[in-house]
């Protein structure tokens, strides 16, 4: 079959809704009838709700409806069900909801949210997931024991570890007696704010005779999220509809329910009519979801000449105040702190620990980020301290083809040594410290990382031929940003053997579109495009058939391109529309196509008897080069160049390729310089983008994104995945790149230049 | 978002209805000049006016004049972007077109006004300083009359002006430079973009006959003290003798001195002192290649 | 208390009676149903709002709408002509410029408030044109070369 589209840079499908402002995002809903939603939030990190009185709001004008946890008293969770739509008896961080009040006006609802009056007793509160795990402290969930789990976490009840990870391989012990030098080191990756410019935005609508609940949202991932309600409330999925218009970025934060519970909650009283309620900034920057933060401790061994032969790492991951979708990095994201190297000796302790903070969560990245940036600072101090050029040293220990992870299964498609060569030769490795004036020095840096994808998934679709052989993609993968109906399109159309503009790819409704597991894990060009390959092939065969059949011919003789039969040694016999009209007559028909893929069961996913559940159906690596310019009397790091060059097995559409790289490095490089949360006493100080600081146009570096493509054997063309690489190894090839300018180690995020300032002043103190 | 609560809304056509206005209303009426501050703090739920007066409307306060031999008069109204354009200004008075241009953003620019940033007195505003060492001077009018003083002198603390309830500021006065001057204005922040002054100083000075020797010279500071700072010990340095590499290191280290920093959720106060440090020392090097250069101001 | 403001949006003329707490923003997205303008912090900082007043970029958040009254306002509906894509808008989409795209409007409004003024631009001034609108998805360096290429086309047609 031609392969037209694949491969090639298709102008994206939902361009010129966004270019021209017609595209309706979550944020853009308005239903007839619509209330407002607004929120009352606790001030206090933990307390018990001891009163709520609402008489006053329930007066104010405009006010339909004003409702407390007791109202709605249900818990929901995504990997434990743990978190309460709004607080029932006891509030457990700073910003979580409380009341909620729905009016005709948005100006209403905030008015009357400011009359609640809430009266609370104070409770000890713990902030750092170091102490909050220890044995005295105080308790933030008696119940964990009895909270039901979505997945295999292992929870300790008792104490604030939500959950425990212990792995072994090997016996780290003799590896550090057989290794010439330890190192032995502590790093710190701070938590960070998704900060989509869509704020978080939902409209629920409780139809009360059927008690069925739609819903419209910017979510990524719908079927989870109304298994979410479903499980909470205790009705059939059956009775939730979920709608997906744009998302104005999601990078994991609009994963769950986040004001998705705020507009059902209230939509539950509005006898039938919808309730929307959009975030502020200010509870975007305090009360939605955050990367989870890490505290690292790394002890690795290493000969002289640079092989590894031990790494123990200890992990602490500070949960926030509920569990969201932080389980699974404290699962799997911690494993990838032994980074893309063939080490014999390994030993993982890794605790996710809840604190009175907000929720932390799925973040691009999903862990790697942050142990990526512990691993990779490590490898250069350590390959400095023997002398060794950080490349060769990654060189050297990095994963080849036909190694195997660290639970035995086997690597293939391994591009990594590739996108080490190609990064490095791009940024001009090996040029050294530079001096550029009495204050500015530069340097060059290098990290890179290895990220796998959530195995096994499940994802569906289904393909309409319309009569007038027009086609409707149906799938629940929405348009988070990424590209996504893009190149499935283009998956669909050179399958099939269509022309691309014949394909409209609808946005994801949960009573129409089939399941999905998420747009995260940057899976959803491999699932997802597996799952539209499937769907294409089957409705290829489908259709010539039935040409076929119409044509007196042999199938086999029968081919389909640009939308017309051909027939072998013949040429051109039909147009898929003639054979629609055809087929069907006047009366009218459709052929109808589904597809599914999973991961589960394949043969790549083989490993040691025992561990199949650590392998990943497909492995990504990246390798990020940084140049950087530091001025040394200001403290202040600019950064010159990126070369990213990524191995993703295949690119389908390389602009949005580009795309994900670009976007991934400047999200990077903005989380590692510029963003963090000043918090007193588990209050964010810096509730507003003025002092929550992102990168602008006049921050972003020049940035060189390189395609390295390895064909994956089961990925659809040979694709595996992009969207979360590119957002681990900046942090590390920015730190190291300062070292070479100036000979400081930076090893707690983010850098910034008071930071960066006070460690070269105590350096010049020192010498 | 959060929404405005309502308010009253007046349209005054001069600024004797406008003042009328806020003397009856006091402190439960704002002028709305750009609105770049003040709906911001009445979003934020700092302020809660119950009437708005929108200056606007008052006709010619907006406007840019210069007066041969003496200076340029600058109207309230005239918009940061308005004063960043001026090529006029950009010759005669360039400290504050260069303040102008590193202001907020575009958009910001194009909204916010002289007037409303002087008045809404952070000590974080960017045209403070570079008005404090163009020795500017501030017309006032209220219920009791006109009155003037200098910018410098107006400030009384964060967010606050030595001015009455009912009085407006109607126009700033930018006193001619004399030739053979130079000046800069420099600030740092946490990005490249969009960003309020961690710290920001203006230098300008005047050289006389003697190579390198200031006659006249001012130094003023952004974000370091309750108020934006005249930092005069520094500048009694600059007058001490030629502006040799150690003298300038000295003046900055005076400055730094100065300057009343503190520690906030942006930054210590021990990074701010370096910064005015380091910022008075580069200013000092800039302004003083201008004067040298020939060019005005 | 209401006030009736006239107003030119995308080169037709309105009269809407509002309450003067009303911002430009809620003018265009609520009263005029024109929700290309997207709101992302009330508070100016975003740039999300961006339209242009007279041609000049504004944060439509931090404007009341009384303070539009007799202006000419354009919002992203505004630029296509016809059913033809404004040339920035064409290059915004060949340059791959766009992903969430909530922050495309405001993009495309504020470069083409800098090339209607400045109509060859260097690359520092695109840079500091675009600076007051945040771009979480980090398309800045392609949204750069839209606008560049953007004015090679209209610098060829002239």
């Amino acid at each position: 079959m031609k392969t037209g589209h694949v491969g090639r840079s298709v102008p994206r499908l939902d361009a010129l809704d966004k270019v021209t402002g017609s595209a309706l995002y979550g944020f853009d809903i308005e239903l007839p009838g619509m209330f407002y939603g607004a929120t009352l939030r606790s001030p206090c990190s933990h307390a018990k709700i001891i009163h709520v009185d609402i008489s006053e709001a329930i007066k104010a004008p405009g006010v339909r409806a004003v409702i407390t946890g007791k109202d709605f008293p249900f818990t929901f969770g995504g990997s434990i069900k743990d978190q309460p739509f709004l607080a029932i008896d006891k509030v457990r961080y700073i910003g979580e909801p409380v009341a909620a009040v729905a009016a005709e006006t948005e100006a209403e609802a905030q008015d009357a949210v400011e009359r609640i009056r809430v009266t609370y007793e104070d409770l000890p509160a713990v902030f750092d997931p170091r102490e909050a795990a220890g044995e005295d402290a105080p308790l933030l969930h008696p119940d964990l024991g009895e909270y039901t789990r979505f997945g295999p976490y292992d929870v300790v009840p008792g104490t604030n570890i939500c959950t425990i990870r212990r792995y072994k391989h090997g016996n780290v012990e003799k590896g550090f007696s057989d290794a010439d030098e330890v190192f032995e080191d502590e790093f710190s990756a701070h938590s960070v704010s998704h900060s989509t410019i869509e704020t978080h935005c939902a409209a629920a609508r409780y139809e009360p005779v059927s008690g069925e609940f739609t819903i419209w949202s910017s979510n990524d991932r719908p079927h989870r999220a109304i298994r979410e309600l479903a499980n909470a409330v205790g009705i059939p999925i059956n009775h939730i509809r979920l709608i997906v218009p744009y998302v104005g970025g999601s990078f994991g934060g609009k994963s769950t329910l986040v004001a998705e519970a705020i507009a059902i909650a209230l939509a539950r009283f509005t006898k039938g009519r919808p309730v929307k309620a959009t975030f502020s900034r200010e509870e975007e920057l305090t009360a939605t979801q955050s990367r989870v933060a890490a505290w690292m401790k790394i002890k690795t061994g290493v000969t002289k000449s640079g092989v590894l032969t031990a790494r123990k790492a200890e992990v602490f991951w500070d949960n926030g105040a509920y569990a969201s979708y932080a389980p699974g990095v404290a699962l799997r994201g911690g494993l990838t702190v032994f980074g893309p190297y063939r080490i014999p000796n390994l030993e993982l302790d890794s605790r996710l620990v809840y604190t009175n903070k907000m929720i932390a969560g799925a973040y691009r990245g999903y862990g790697t980020t942050q142990v990526t940036w512990a691993c990779e600072s490590q490898m250069d101090m350590i390959a400095h301290k023997l002398g060794l050029d950080p490349l060769e040293f990654r060189l050297g220990n990095g994963y080849v083809e036909n190694d195997r992870y660290i639970n035995g299964q086997v690597l293939r498609d391994v591009g990594l040594k590739e996108t080490l060569e190609k990064a490095s030769r791009e940024i001009g490795w090996g040029s050294g410290r530079k001096r550029i004036s009495a204050s500015r020095f530069r340097g060059k840096g290098i990290a890179t990382t290895i990220k796998g994808t959530v195995t096994p998934t499940e994802s569906f679709c289904i393909i309409r031929l319309n009569n007038d052989a027009s086609i409707t993609l149906l799938m629940s993968s929405a348009e988070i940003g990424g590209g996504q109906k893009t190149v499935l399109a283009q998956i669909a159309a050179d399958t099939i053997g269509v022309p691309i503009e014949s394909i409209s790819v609808q946005n994801p409704d949960t009573f129409v579109t089939p399941y999905d597991h998420a747009v995260a894990s940057s899976r959803t060009t491999y699932h997802m495009g597996n799952a539209v390959r499937s769907a294409s092939q089957q409705l290829r065969e489908k259709i010539l058939q039935v040409a076929a059949t119409l044509l007196g011919l042999d199938c086999n003789r029968l081919s389909l391109a640009e939308g017309k039969v051909f027939e072998e040694g013949k040429g051109e016999r039909m147009h898929l529309d003639a054979l629609m009209s055809k087929r069907f007559g006047g009366k009218g028909g459709e052929i109808l196509a589904e597809g599914y893929y999973t991961s589960a069961g394949s043969p790549l996913l083989a490993a040691y008897s025992g561990l199949e559940g650590m392998s990943s159906i497909f492995w990504m690596y990246g390798t990020h080069a940084a140049e950087v310019e530091v001025d040394v009397e200001t403290g202040v790091v600019k950064v010159l160049k990126i070369a990213a060059a990524h191995d993703l097995g295949r690119a389908i559409n390389p602009m949005t390729c580009e795309q994900q790289i670009e976007g991934a490095v400047v999200m990077g490089l903005s989380n590692t310089l510029f963003e963090e949360f000043i918090l007193a006493g588990g209050r964010v100080l810096n509730d507003t983008l003025s002092d929550y600081k992102l990168a602008t146009a006049r921050d972003v570096p020049d940035i060189v994104p390189i395609i390295v493509e390895t064909r994956h054997t089961e990925g659809p063309f040979g694709a595996k995945g992009l969207g979360e690489p590119a957002a681990a190894a900046t942090a590390p090839a920015i730190a190291n790149a300062i070292y070479e300018a100036v000979g400081v180690r930076i090893k707690d995020l983010p850098i910034t230049p008071e930071k960066l300032l006070a460690a070269l002043k105590r350096k010049k103190v020192a010498n | 978002m959060k929404r405005l609560k309502p308010f009253t809304y007046f349209e005054p056509a001069s600024i004797s209805e406008a003042i009328e206005i806020l003397a009856e209303r006091g402190n439960e009426a704002y002028a709305l000049a750009g609105g770049t501050d003040l709906l911001v703090r009445m979003k934020r739920g700092e302020i809660r006016p119950s009437a708005l007066v929108n200056i606007k409307g008052i006709r010619d306060l907006d406007q840019i004049r210069n007066e041969p031999g003496r200076g340029t008069h600058v109207g309230p109204l005239v918009t940061i972007a308005g004063i960043g354009n001026d090529l006029r200004l950009c010759s005669s008075h360039p400290v504050i077109t260069e303040a102008a241009r590193v202001l907020g953003s575009p958009s910001i620019r194009t909204m916010a006004t002289l007037g409303g940033n002087i008045g809404r007195a952070s000590p974080a505003s960017d045209m403070a300083p570079a008005l404090i060492v163009l020795g500017a001077r501030v017309a006032i009018g209220g219920t009791a009359g006109k009155r003037e003083q200098s910018v410098e002198d107006i400030f009384s603390g964060p967010g606050t002006l030595r001015i009455q309830a009912g009085e407006l500021i109607s126009s700033f006065f930018l006193p001619e430079i004399a030739p053979r001057s130079g000046a800069a204005y420099l600030k740092i922040g946490r990005r490249e973009g969009m960003d309020c002054a961690l710290v920001g100083v203006a230098v300008q000075i005047t050289l006389g006959e003697k190579e390198k020797e200031a006659i006249d010279g001012r130094i003023a500071l952004a974000s370091v003290g309750p108020v934006p700072l005249r930092a005069a010990r520094a500048e009694k340095v600059l007058f001490s003798g030629p502006l040799t590499e150690d003298r300038i290191k000295e003046v900055a280290r005076v400055a730094s001195d100065e300057a009343d920093p503190i520690d906030d959720m942006r930054a210590s106060a021990w990074y701010r002192r370096e910064m005015v440090r380091v910022l008075s020392s580069r200013a000092l090097q800039k302004a003083l290649a201008r004067a040298e250069g020939g060019k005005e101001g | 208390m209401t006030i009736a403001i006239d107003i030119k949006v995308n080169g037709e003329q309105y009269r809407v009676e509002l309450e003067p707490q009303t911002t430009l923003l809620e003018l265009l997205r609520d009263s005029l149903r024109l929700t290309g303008t997207k709101e992302g912090c009330g508070l100016g900082e975003c740039g999300a709002c961006v339209v242009l007043v007279q041609g000049r970029p504004v944060n439509s958040c931090l404007m009341l709408a009384a303070d539009a009254n007799g202006c000419d306002v354009v919002t992203i509906e505004g630029l296509t002509m016809n059913g033809a894509l404004h040339p920035l808008q064409q290059s915004f989409v060949d340059e791959g410029a766009i992903q969430c795209g909530f922050c495309t409007p405001a993009m495309v409004l504020s470069a083409k408030a800098l090339l209607d003024r400045n109509p060859e631009p260097v690359e520092e001034e695109i840079k500091e044109a675009l600076s007051g609108v945040l771009c979480r998805c980090g398309s800045y360096n392609k949204i750069i070369r839209a606008v560049q290429s953007a004015a090679e086309r209209t610098r060829q047609s002239v």
